[in-house]
């Protein structure tokens, strides 16, 4: 695909998942069209999108006529197919570590957050709506696994076992990001990477929804990373797209250390 | 530049990395540990969080330059980067991409499936001392006591014959392997299901195309060398603990 194919990225709020390949795009210098869903509007399950990614997932990406979905794996692409700063180590032992970085955040510690974010925030906010209407949006969600987390989650039925672990895990790797944010300036290797992108999309909010596990005198290596990565003009650019609360959390990194 | 590769039998992640080391034609001391006896969490092993925190669990360690490194399909694509064998990857950004969403579907919902069913039917004797992840170490006693959940185990059924029938539809246009080239996915989709044959012979029932790709991934002269590290007959029927079940479900 020649560089200069109209890029669109399918995306929800600068957090997670959809913020991963937008920090990434903005970092890269890539010119593209942001096309906004409402997850807790359920766009995502609607033909229109649909239509563009069947699997119902947020976030994606159209390059020209290719359709590219997962989020860490757009990241990669988006690093490769475009020009500018590179996200990758040359390094073939730190683009080895980037990589086990994102897998251990990806599937261990961001579904630990999601669960605790979705039974005290996304369930919420939804639950409120005709229960009709909301299990009719949850029968048009393509993929089995994400009705199961949709309908615990709108029920807050996650049992206080699995919550319990979930708060272990995200102790856990808060403790693993400050050791290895102690050891070397960024979270993977000596420059700015992939895994810096992935790992605020995490932690940005940590300050403010874990006070007790990661604030400056606790974990100062943390701290003094999210407040490098929000410095960073893509970071302001990115987060200036979100609409909600939850993007608007980033400001916290906005305080001096204490 | 000092590379050793710690290895358990080939099967699973360890038959991943030894074929990807030996297409590559690198340069590593093979040190063969004994993955289902928990030998991974011994003195003899060098640790580093990457290795106790695996995602991966039971798989073989990488120790290049005293840095010690788990996970297979990294491992393989650190060393498709340092040897000098044809590529493991596709050049172009796209095919790549289309490879490591491939990975990603394997590691993520083949592989706890193959490994749960794996240690369901040769199950570990006993649970190896200082694990350091916990949920590690639950999925050790859950395998050593026989604690296995039914609707997991249909579910992990369901996931092999889901897995091969994508195998045969990714092949449905004639193709030899599952992206373009001989690559990784290859590698780690064989890795993680040739031992499934034997455990959910009904999902490779009736899979022509299936079959010959499994038989052109074995004659592979990497994949026949890693397989012939075996210590015991049948390298396919030995398991450890592997990454887990995604708790969302």
């Amino acid at each position: 695909m020649a560089e200069t194919a109209s890029v669109t990225l399918y995306h929800w709020e600068p957090n997670a998942n959809s913020g991963k390949p937008m920090l990434t795009l903005f970092e890269k210098g890539v010119t593209f069209e942001s096309h906004y869903l409402d997850l807790l509007n359920f766009d995502q399950h609607k033909p229109g999108y649909l239509a563009i990614n069947p699997l119902g997932t947020i976030p994606a990406m159209t390059h020209g006529d290719l359709v590219l979905t997962e989020s860490t794996a757009i990241m990669e692409y988006v690093d490769e197919a475009f020009a500018g700063p590179r996200l990758m180590p040359d390094s073939p032992v730190d683009a080895w570590r980037v990589r086990w970085w994102m897998k251990f955040m990806d599937q261990w510690l961001a579904p630990s957050f999601s669960m605790i974010g979705w039974s005290i925030f996304v369930g919420p906010s939804v639950r409120s709506r005709d229960p009709a209407e909301l299990d009719a949006a949850i029968e048009r969600i393509p993929l089995p696994e994400r009705r199961v987390a949709w309908r615990k989650a709108i029920s807050g039925s996650f049992s206080a076992e699995e919550m319990a672990e979930s708060q272990r895990r995200v102790a856990v790797g808060i403790g693993l990001l400050e050791q290895a944010l102690g050891q070397r300036e960024w979270l993977a290797s000596d420059s700015y990477s992939l895994a810096d992108i992935n790992g605020f999309n995490l932690a940005y909010a940590l300050p403010l929804s874990q006070p007790h596990l990661s604030n400056d005198e606790l974990t100062p290596n943390i701290m003094r990373w999210l407040r490098a990565i929000y410095a960073r003009p893509a970071t302001k650019s990115c987060w200036a797209l979100g609409r909600t609360d939850m993007a608007r959390r980033v400001t916290i990194l906005e305080g001096e250390p204490a | 530049m000092t590379t050793t590769l710690y290895h358990g039998e080939p099967n699973g992640p360890s038959l991943t990395v030894l074929a990807a080391l030996f297409e590559k034609g690198a340069d590593a001391t093979l040190e063969r540990i004994d993955l289902a006896a928990g030998e991974r969490h011994s003195a003899r092993v060098p640790h580093a969080m990457e290795v106790d925190h695996a995602i991966e669990g039971e798989g073989p360690i990488l120790v290049v330059d005293g840095i010690p490194m788990a996970d297979s399909v990294f491992l393989a694509c650190y060393l498709d980067d340092v040897g000098s064998g044809p590529p493991l990857r596709p050049g172009a950004p796209y095919d790549r991409w289309r490879m490591m969403t491939w990975c990603r579907y394997i590691v993520e919902r083949v592989a706890p499936a193959a490994s749960y069913l794996g240690v369901e039917s040769s199950p570990p004797a006993r649970v190896p001392e200082d694990i350091a992840s916990v949920d590690l170490a639950q999925r050790w006693s859950d395998a050593v006591a026989g604690r296995i959940d039914e609707t997991r185990l249909a579910d992990s059924r369901t996931k092999i014959v889901q897995a091969i029938e994508r195998i045969e539809q990714e092949l449905g246009d004639g193709r030899d392997w599952l992206i373009d080239d001989f690559s990784i996915a290859d590698l780690e989709s064989y890795a993680w299901l040739a031992g499934m044959q034997t455990i959910v012979p009904e999902a490779f029932a009736d899979r022509p195309r299936t079959a010959a790709w499994l038989a052109r991934v074995k004659a592979r002269p990497s994949v026949a060398r890693a397989l012939a590290t075996a210590t015991g007959p049948a390298p396919e029927r030995v398991w450890a603990p592997g990454p887990e079940i995604n708790r969302w479900g």
